[in-house]
């Protein structure tokens, strides 16, 4: 309970008033957010509307035309937008395949492993690379004939050479482990962080049960950081559908024939290379329903669980 | 020489010569320019019509902002214009330019936003064409009549290109062309005549075909961009055309245009289906850039190639000029437009609508094509000006003679530059990448781009219309 909140119940308890079960709330408090409200307000608030009122524009900006829902429709037309959104989709199942290594990484560092602080910062590293020389680095890994080919070469194992960024059966599976590669730095220290605050003495008592290392780990270690576990999920499957195109834009620019585009590549392109800002506003406008939709099944799953656990 | 209209190889890079001898040519050059300021600067004062002191005065005080691009099409250009700022600040001290290089990724959508607040660049750098006529159907471009002396301009080669309505909107600054060059010791090792280059495509294709049987990549080509594949549609989608109106018009859509045209890009994209399953193409071109794909010629892992007048004159260094066969892309095409040839000036320079002393910025353009500063621009970068006025005697290297007598022999025309961006980049583009990644048919590809058509007339109805106009006026 807040220092406001329990000022506001003292003082209705002090008070008589005819009807006690309506506290009045204070409203000072509305003034300490109200700078902050006022800036989402504008920087979000203000955005969103205009997006939504563009998207029933077609044009460039100075020459607008309105054509109410008929970008929704072109868009849904339009194959780079379909296969966009599929590919969004499909990379979602980066999310468990992240959350999955980054959580065995994390509770093995966490056993006390000898130089773990060292191993958590190299596995750290990737995530802060910049986006260009990453994808500078991988277009010669992975482009046909590169690097990983002569090295799957030399190793006897021909049939699994692939042009891993020029195909269009293999791009996006070359860009989704880029992702993992990438992401798995945040999520280890994210858990390892986590992992690091579980009490001592909950371990000590397992232990005394009889509980083994495994048996410590999967009925202990990760029910303790479960809801850690929830946080990153959502945030990385956010990241999936919304954060995705540096990966794509430096590795392949969405091609081969659009075989690698997403969402927030097709906006781009609509939006400031074709100056089609309707087009571009309308994917905006799909993509933040579609987030925001997974945002709410989430947040109602997670508050079904509470409910049931009381 | 007669052109009709050209276009634009665009996006292209190769290494840049850092011959000693053009540093000091350079400097010479410097020298020279700044001792015939004298004669210069009344020329230039005179282009701008001012009848009147004041008027002169206000061409020569102020500050210029330059939005360029050029160097990953000519390395060394950037330099040269750093160069020649130094020189015209020198010359008129009440005159300031703010130099901006753009990249390949920046130059259309910076210059979109610019133009939505109307402030930025007074003068900017665009793909030529309609990458520049698009801004000036909206508005944003100032034409250069009335603020250069048509006796200027008219030393300017493939000004056509960039007129709108009578009007010449932008100055181009070089040339490039797109030859095929082969590379002579691979083509002898394969049993071929090192000295004749494929004319037609059967020729070609059996030249092809004999260096594929010796283990040598044929072609060497790079299409993760997608540019090879625009480079396809430009030089043998024109091949088949007898006139360019049946590009604008099928993109217009008038009359049954739009389904010739589209029987036209079946042809196209069934003889490049043909190239990759024959395996006449580097297996991975569809992961390697332009660029990329370009190395495996100087790198002597492909035999010949469709490349830039600069990169065959920095290859010849690579492989030995006495290695090197250039000739004009082999003819497929069987449309009237078959025998031209494809040299551009690329990308241009044009006054924005909103720029608040027009006047300055064209006498700034203007100077930049003086014989001397058109002279320099050849010797930093080896690019030949878009300039008449430049002497083909001062081009003393054999192969870059055999090149500059290439691109000023004829007609020529780059078909690429008259698709709308938006056609280029989501139509075009995909399309090539498609067939060359051997992921779809040529009816799939053509299919697309008429998904693609009928897309950008509906998303950009204004400019469509003004498209129209432009196509039905040209």
């Amino acid at each position: 309970m807040s220092v406001g909140t329990t000022m506001a119940h003292v003082h209705a308890e002090s008070i008589p008033t005819p009807r006690p079960a309506r506290r009045r709330r204070a409203r000072w408090p509305v003034a300490y957010v109200a700078p902050a409200v006022i800036a989402l307000g504008v920087t979000f608030g203000y955005s969103f509307v205009e997006v939504v009122r563009y998207s029933f524009y077609a044009g460039s900006l100075g020459a607008l035309t309105y054509v109410g829902g008929a970008n929704y429709t072109a868009i849904f037309q339009d194959p780079q937008f379909t296969h966009s959104l599929l590919d969004n989709l499909k990379l979602l199942i980066t999310v468990p395949v992240i959350t999955l290594l980054a959580l065995g990484v994390a509770l093995v560092i966490n056993t006390g492993l000898r130089g773990w602080r060292a191993y958590r910062a190299i596995i750290f590293l990737p995530y802060i690379l910049p986006a260009t020389a990453m994808g500078l680095a991988f277009s010669y890994l992975l482009q046909g004939g590169g690097v990983l080919d002569s090295l799957l070469r030399d190793a006897g194992m021909s049939f699994l050479i692939h042009d891993w960024l020029g195909s269009p059966s293999w791009v996006l599976f070359s860009i989704g482990g880029v992702i993992v590669w990438q992401q798995l730095g945040f999520g280890v220290v994210v858990f390892s962080a986590a992992l690091l605050n579980v009490p001592a003495e909950i371990i000590e008592a397992a232990r005394l049960d009889g509980a083994g290392w495994w048996r410590i780990q999967v009925s202990v270690m990760v029910p303790y950081i479960k809801r850690i576990i929830e946080f990153f999920v959502i945030l990385e499957a956010i990241a999936a559908l919304s954060s995705v195109f540096t990966y794509v834009y430096v590795l392949t620019g969405a091609g081969p024939a659009y075989s690698s585009s997403v969402m927030e590549f097709y906006i781009y392109q609509n939006g400031f290379e074709n100056g089609a800002i309707g087009v571009a506003s309308a994917a905006a406008v799909v993509l933040l329903a579609i987030a925001s939709a997974l945002i709410a099944i989430f947040l109602w799953v997670r508050t079904r669980a509470s409910k049931d656990r009381a | 020489m007669q052109y009709e209209a050209r276009s634009a190889p665009r996006r292209t890079a190769r290494s840049r010569r850092h011959s000693l001898r053009g540093r000091v040519a350079t400097g010479l050059l410097a020298g020279a320019l700044v001792a015939g300021t004298a004669s210069i600067t009344p020329f230039v004062a005179g282009a701008a019509g001012a009848s009147t002191t004041a008027r002169a005065a206000a061409g020569y005080s102020g500050k210029i902002t330059y939005w360029f691009w050029g160097e990953s099409d000519i390395p060394g250009i950037t330099k040269w214009m750093q160069q020649r700022i130094a020189i015209y600040e020198k010359l008129h001290p009440k005159v300031s330019v703010d130099l901006v290089p753009q990249s390949n990724t920046t130059i259309i959508s910076s210059f979109k936003l610019a133009a939505q607040s109307k402030t930025g660049p007074t003068i900017d750098t665009q793909w030529a064409t309609l990458d520049t006529l698009v801004p000036a159907f909206s508005g944003d471009v100032a034409p250069l009549n009335g603020l250069v002396p048509k006796s200027e301009m008219s030393h300017w080669i493939n000004t056509n290109e960039n007129t709108y309505k009578g009007q010449v909107m932008a100055m181009p600054l070089y040339l490039i062309g797109v030859p095929l060059v082969w590379n002579k010791a691979l083509f002898k090792k394969a049993g071929l005549n090192p000295n004749k280059g494929p004319a037609t495509w059967s020729q070609f294709l059996s030249d092809a075909k004999a260096l594929k049987a010796h283990g040598i990549t044929p072609l060497g080509m790079g299409n993760q961009d997608g540019y090879f594949g625009a480079w396809m549609f430009a030089i043998y989608m024109k091949q088949e055309l007898n006139s360019l109106s049946q590009v604008t018009k099928g993109i217009a859509n008038q009359g049954n245009a739009q389904s010739i045209f589209e029987s036209k890009l079946k042809s196209l994209y069934t003889m490049m289906q043909a190239l990759v399953k024959d395996g006449y193409v580097n297996s991975n071109v569809s992961s390697l850039s332009l660029n990329q794909g370009w190395q495996l010629f100087p790198e002597k892992k492909a035999a010949m190639s469709f490349t830039t007048d600069g990169n065959v004159l920095s290859w010849a260094k690579a492989v030995g000029e006495a290695n090197i066969g250039v000739g004009r892309p082999p003819i497929w095409g069987t449309g009237s437009l078959a025998s031209t040839y494809d040299v551009t000036q690329s990308s241009d320079e044009f006054i924005t609508s909103w720029a608040p002393n027009k006047q300055l910025d064209a006498n700034f353009l203007a100077w930049l094509h003086t014989p001397s500063n058109m002279a320099a621009l050849n010797k930093e970068t080896d690019a030949f000006p878009a300039d008449n006025r430049f002497p083909v005697s001062s081009i003393t290297d054999p192969l870059a003679r055999q090149l500059y007598k290439l691109d000023t022999t004829g007609k020529s025309i780059w078909l690429e530059n008259y698709l709308p961006p938006q056609v280029d980049s989501d139509a075009d583009i995909p399309a090539g990448q498609m067939i060359l990644s051997n992921s779809g048919s040529p009816a799939k590809a053509v299919a697309l781009w008429t998904t693609q058509l009928n897309l950008w007339r509906t998303e950009q109805p204004t400019q469509f219309q003004q498209f129209k106009t432009w196509a039905a006026s040209s």
